[in-house]
Formats: C-alpha cells, sequence, structure tokens
C-alpha cells in the first residue's frame, strides 16, 4: 500500500470513530467515576461509602435509568483504589480523565487524597463531588469543579459548640491528634465556646500511639467536667476504654466515627453509656427520608446505614440530577454549571451548593444509652429518646 | 496533685517494665555476640501477634497463649542465631545491617500473614480492677510490672548461680578466655539469642491486650530499650533493667509538668543530661583505652 492510501485510509478510520462510538450510545451506558479507598488503613469506612453509591446506581438502574436530553442512560461505576494514598489519587484521577473519559468523579474518604485530586478535576473540567472527607480548607481553595455533599469540620465544629455552650460542662479538656485536624479542630471548637467555659488540659498525641495514661491523669489532674475526643474511630476506642478503665468519672465528647453500631462492636455500652458525639446522619431517627433508606440498607447489606452511606448515596443522586438539568453525560463544565444551581432533597437532608461549592446538611449530636442504643440530643426539634439516634 | 502523681508513677513503672523486657534480652545478646540486634522490636511484635494467634486459635488460655508465644519466639531467635547471626559472625557491620533487613523482612512478613489493621485482643485481666484511692488499674496493668519484676529476679539468679548462667556471664566478659576453659561458646551463643527473643515475646504478649497488636507496636519499646540500655550502662544487666524503669518513670511524670507530645523528647534529654556525667551510664564500667 502506498503511503498515500494508507494516509487516506487512516483519516477514513479517524472520521469513522466517532460514528462508531455514537452507533454504541444507544445500548445507553454512562460511567460516574469514583475513587475510594478500598484496602489500606481507610479500607472499612471505604465500605460504607462504596455501600452508598452502589446502593444509588442500583436503584437507579431498576426505575430504568435516568433520562438525559430524551434518551435513556443505565448507570455504571468506574471504581479506582486510592489505598489512602494522595499520589495513589491523583493517578486513578488521572485516568479517569484521560482513558476512562468520565463526566463527574465522586468519592474519596481522607482530607489528603481529596486535595490531591481536586486540582485535576479543575484541570479537566470534570467537577468532583466529595462525600465524607471534612477538611474545612478543600472548599476554600477557589475551585470551581469541586463540590462537598458532606459537613465540614467548621459545620460539625459549630454544632458541637452550640450544643455544649448549652451543657454549661466547665472546664473541657481536650485530646486531639498531633497534626492540621486535630490542632486545628481544638482551636476552632475553643473559638467558638462561651467565656464562661474554663480550658481543662489539652494534649495531642501521634499516630501509632496507644497509651492514653498520661493524658488520662492530666485530665484528671485539671479537675475537667467534659473532655473531648478530636480522634477517629481506633484511638477513640483505645481512649475510651483507658478513661473508664481508669475509672476518671468524666463526660466524653466524641466525633462522628464514635456514634455507630460499629464503634459499638469495638467497645462496649457499658463503656460508652452516656457519651455524645456529633453525627451527621443518625440511622434510627423518625424522619420518613432516613427511616426510608436505613431500612433498604439494612435490607441489602444486613447491617445499620452508615452516614458515610447516605451522604454517598446523596452524592451519586446529586451528580445524576445535574447530568439531567444539563442535558448532558459528557460536558463536564454544563454539568458543573447544573451542580451549582442543584437543590436536592437527598437522605441527609436539602443539598444546596454555596458559592464554594459547599452543602450545609444538618448536623445532629447523639449520646448513648445504657443498653447500646443511641438518643438524638440535638437539633432540638428532632430531640428523641434511646433508639433513635 | 499527688494522686496524678501516683498514677503517673504506676504507669511509668508499666512502661517501664516493658523496656526492661526489650533491653535484657538486647544487652543480653549484646553480651556474648557483641551485635546489637535492632531486630528485637519485630520480635516483640511477633510476640504480640503469636500470643493472639494461640489464644484465639489453638488454646484459649491466656497464660498458655504466652508460653506458646515465648517458646515459638525462642525457636525463631535459635534460627536467627544460626541462620542470620552466626554466619556474618566476625563482621559486625554486616550484622547490623543484617538485624536492620530483618526487621523489614519480618514485619513485612506479619503484614502478610496477618493483614496491616490492628487486631483487638481481648482477655480477663484487662477486664478486672484494683482500685486505689480515686485511681483504678487494671489486674493486667499491675500484673505486668510483677511479672517483669518475677522475671528479671529469676534471670538474675541464674546468671549468677547456675553454671550455663555462670558461662553466659564468663562469654560476655571475654569469648577468647571463655573458650581457653572450655565453655561451649556456640552454645551460649544460641541459647542466650533464644532468650532474649523469649523475653521480647512475652513483652509484646502482655502488651498486647492492654492496647493492639499491631506491625508497629515494637517500634517505640526498641528505641526505648535502647535508650534504657544505654542510660544504664551497655553491656550492663542491673543498668538496662534500672535504665529501663527510670526512662518509663521519666516520660511519665514528665507528662504532669510539660506537654504530653514532648514526652518522648524529655526521656531523651534525660538520657543525654545523664550520658554527659557519666559517659558508661548508671551502671556501665569504663574500660581501659576509653576515653
Amino acid at each position: 500500500m502506498t503511503h498515500f492510501w494508507k494516509s487516506r485510509l487512516l483519516a477514513l478510520a479517524a472520521a469513522l470513530l466517532p460514528l462508531a462510538a455514537s452507533a454504541q450510545a444507544p445500548a445507553g451506558k454512562v460511567q460516574l467515576g469514583v475513587v475510594t479507598a478500598l484496602t489500606g488503613p481507610l479500607a472499612a469506612p471505604g465500605v460504607f461509602q462504596m455501600n452508598g453509591f452502589k446502593l444509588a446506581v442500583e436503584e437507579i438502574n431498576a426505575n430504568g435509568g435516568i433520562t438525559v436530553a430524551g434518551r435513556k442512560y443505565q448507570v455504571e461505576l468506574k471504581v479506582y483504589d486510592t489505598r489512602a494514598n494522595p499520589s495513589e489519587g491523583a493517578s486513578a484521577m488521572q485516568r479517569l480523565a484521560t482513558v476512562d473519559k468520565v463526566p463527574v468523579v465522586l468519592g474519596e474518604l481522607s482530607s489528603g487524597v481529596a486535595a490531591a485530586i481536586a486540582p485535576i478535576a479543575q484541570d479537566y473540567t470534570m467537577p468532583l463531588i466529595l462525600t465524607v472527607p471534612t477538611g474545612p480548607n478543600l472548599t476554600e481553595q477557589g475551585n470551581p469543579y469541586l463540590f462537598r455533599v458532606n459537613a465540614n469540620n467548621l459545620q460539625l465544629n459549630q454544632a458541637l459548640a452550640e450544643f455544649l455552650s448549652k451543657q454549661g460542662w466547665s472546664p473541657i479538656s481536650f485530646v486531639a491528634w498531633n497534626n492540621d485536624a486535630g490542632r486545628g479542630g481544638v482551636i476552632g471548637i475553643k473559638e467558638l465556646m462561651p467565656a464562661a467555659t474554663k480550658d481543662g488540659y489539652v494534649g495531642y498525641f501521634n499516630v501509632g500511639e496507644v497509651d492514653f495514661a498520661s493524658h488520662i491523669s492530666n485530665i484528671r489532674n485539671s479537675k475537667s467536667q467534659a473532655v473531648m475526643l478530636f480522634m477517629d474511630e481506633e484511638p477513640g476506642s483505645l481512649a475510651i476504654k483507658q478513661i473508664r478503665d481508669a475509672g476518671l468519672k468524666v463526660q466524653m465528647v466524641g466525633t462522628l466515627a464514635m456514634g455507630s453500631d460499629r464503634f459499638l462492636k469495638r467497645l462496649d455500652a457499658q463503656r460508652l453509656d452516656g457519651m455524645v458525639q456529633y453525627n451527621a446522619f443518625p440511622p434510627n431517627a423518625d424522619v420518613p427520608r432516613i427511616k426510608n433508606f436505613s431500612q433498604r440498607y439494612k435490607a441489602k447489606y444486613g447491617e445499620e446505614a452508615h452516614g458515610f452511606a447516605a451522604q454517598s448515596y446523596d452524592g451519586v443522586m446529586v451528580a445524576v440530577a445535574a447530568m439531567q438539568a444539563a442535558g448532558t453525560v459528557s460536558n463536564g463544565k454544563a454539568i458543573r454549571d447544573a451542580l451549582a444551581k442543584v437543590d436536592h432533597q437527598g437522605v441527609i437532608g436539602r443539598i444546596k451548593f454555596d458559592a464554594k461549592g459547599q452543602a450545609s446538611p444538618a448536623v445532629y449530636v447523639t449520646q448513648w444509652c445504657a443498653n447500646g442504643s443511641r438518643s438524638i440530643l440535638y437539633p432540638e426539634n428532632l430531640k428523641a429518646g434511646c433508639g433513635a439516634g | 496533685m499527688n494522686e496524678a502523681l501516683l498514677e503517673q508513677v504506676i504507669n511509668g513503672l508499666m512502661m517501664g517494665s516493658i523496656y526492661v523486657l526489650v533491653a535484657l534480652g538486647m544487652v543480653l545478646i549484646y553480651g556474648v555476640m557483641h551485635v546489637v540486634n535492632f531486630a528485637h522490636g519485630v520480635l516483640f511484635t511477633m510476640g504480640g501477634y503469636l500470643g493472639h494467634f494461640f489464644y484465639h486459635r489453638l488454646v484459649d488460655s491466656y497464660v498458655l497463649a504466652i508460653l506458646l508465644s515465648m517458646l515459638t519466639l525462642g525457636l525463631i531467635g535459635v534460627l536467627l542465631e544460626r541462620g542470620v547471626f552466626r554466619p556474618l559472625a566476625g563482621n559486625l557491620r554486616n550484622q547490623v545491617i543484617a538485624s536492620l533487613g530483618l526487621i523489614l523482612f519480618l514485619e513485612n512478613g506479619v503484614v502478610a500473614l496477618w493483614g496491616p489493621n490492628a487486631l483487638q485482643w481481648k482477655v480477663a485481666t484487662t477486664e478486672r480492677f484494683v482500685e486505689i484511692g480515686e485511681l483504678r488499674f487494671s489486674q493486667h496493668h499491675l500484673g505486668i510490672i510483677l511479672i517483669t519484676l518475677v522475671l528479671v529476679a529469676a534471670l538474675g539468679l541464674y546468671l549468677k548461680y547456675t553454671r550455663f548462667g555462670t558461662a553466659i556471664r564468663a562469654t560476655s566478659q571475654s569469648q577468647e578466655a571463655a573458650i581457653v576453659v572450655g565453655i561451649p561458646v556456640r552454645r551460649v551463643q544460641w541459647t542466650t539469642f533464644a532468650i532474649g527473643a523469649m523475653l521480647a515475646g512475652i513483652g509484646g504478649a502482655l502488651v498486647g491486650p492492654l492496647f493492639l497488636v499491631f506491625p508497629q507496636m515494637g517500634d517505640v519499646p526498641l528505641i526505648k530499650g535502647l535508650a534504657g540500655i544505654l542510660l544504664g550502662g551497655m553491656g550492663s544487666v542491673p543498668g538496662a533493667v534500672i535504665g529501663g524503669l527510670l526512662l518509663g518513670v521519666t516520660e511519665s511524670v514528665s507528662t504532669l509538668y510539660l506537654p504530653t507530645d514532648y514526652r518522648d523528647s524529655i526521656a531523651f534529654m534525660v538520657m543525654v543530661l545523664i550520658l554527659l556525667v557519666r559517659p558508661q551510664g548508671l551502671f556501665g564500667q569504663r574500660m581501659r583505652g576509653e576515653d
């Protein structure tokens, strides 16, 4: 074959390729990108996130899929494992943009990975919807392609501070991660507390530290009425166990990692009894949208629904709503503009993004009861007894 | 104030006991082989994992699980001495590199077998408590101090009053002289390695139920054990005991007066200060020819 014909044929093939692609389209499939931790240190919460995504997609497809610009599509997920590692996350994000060419990406658990992948979303005009990371800075970078469904630490702290200031516990001690999130969290919440609340002891611990004895002696020494534990599940369970075992009678205040049945399994109802924690989602609340979701979740996965799952479920729904409103399953910029205007009634409440891409879902404070169930203490209008949280 | 002080002294003695168990093994091995076994922390970790394994899969008795874990570690110690350290005898640099390599090999082996996530290990002694005034300690907590004291005493008597213990001490003092008087130095070396590994093993099996069993659980005991040895005097058995306990209590009590996150640096600052005044450590002897 001469060079002339070769190049002609190539040109023809190139011209036909888009046709071939559109010839495939009647099968009507749209892929949503997912970056999450399936293995590594955050594998356990990663399961909740994936469960939420999967449940949403399954329900959408069972109802016949989505209709965008008059065409029906089945929804699929293209999932990459970041192992909670920023560089793994970045390469997954690149792949989703250049190889898989997905219109929207959902996911992530760690704020560190989210910070690494958000600029890539902007570079490729491919909107990124976060459903779990709580680092407040993420939505402060002026990145128009970043949206966050869940409440960030600032919002969580505000709710907690409002609750705490009504309890009058003083002095209050803090034990927190020795990192940005921990130190920032302590400073943030102290600023929000009323002036009458006295400072107790403030201690920081490093990743991998398992012995909280020094902190406990200091809390005892400071005569604190309450201690706020700024940490996640693993150190949280160790700290609570050691506080209780040391016979320290102090009101414990925890984070959203400490208000689920999963956490109860690590400890026991006796040690948790009376502890309060902020929470993004009370799975047993007597609110139709929550109750309904919890039942469907339990039917599918055989366990209590989790906030991460509910937030992630809503993330998919918001993405789909934006594609429908934009009338496209490929134009990232149009989908971004639609996301900015979306007003969706989700499982976790109304989802509407502010100018920075941050939604403002409700934040709750729940309390552990002696029988291992939870009650809701905050917000006032949803207050409910044991078994509701 | 006094209560917090008492609480921290007891907590310090507990952590110090753990440092002692690691330090003792390292000091014994250093004595007869003149090599610092940096893999000792991983042996500690393996003690935790093996104890957990035996308890949940095999025996359902904590005491038996500890003993089995110790025995297995003793065996592993013999294998390491025979397979790694003896072939490299006479070349200190290679032995140190080999012990560093063992850390990677064994720690990743643990991850491959048991996964990267921390394991919980619930035993009855962590659920029973002793109250002292307003303070409360689990039996396990106090048990660790007691068991360490018993082990230290037993080891001291063994080294002082048995033939083989005397052989170990003789080998530490001078290998050549030990050979001359007919001491089976090779047997002394592998036995000592086994004893050292067993002490690390019981340390891991004792700490596991109190906190968690995880791949890096031996890192801190290794560094603190080493610091305890330097504090007490390199090569001195009583020095390792006093050094380890002193380190544990110092760092615990310091947290009542200084921010808790300075705990580790305080412990090492004390070590540096003492070594400035007594370079040979608290119980170490100045050798001729040393500055």
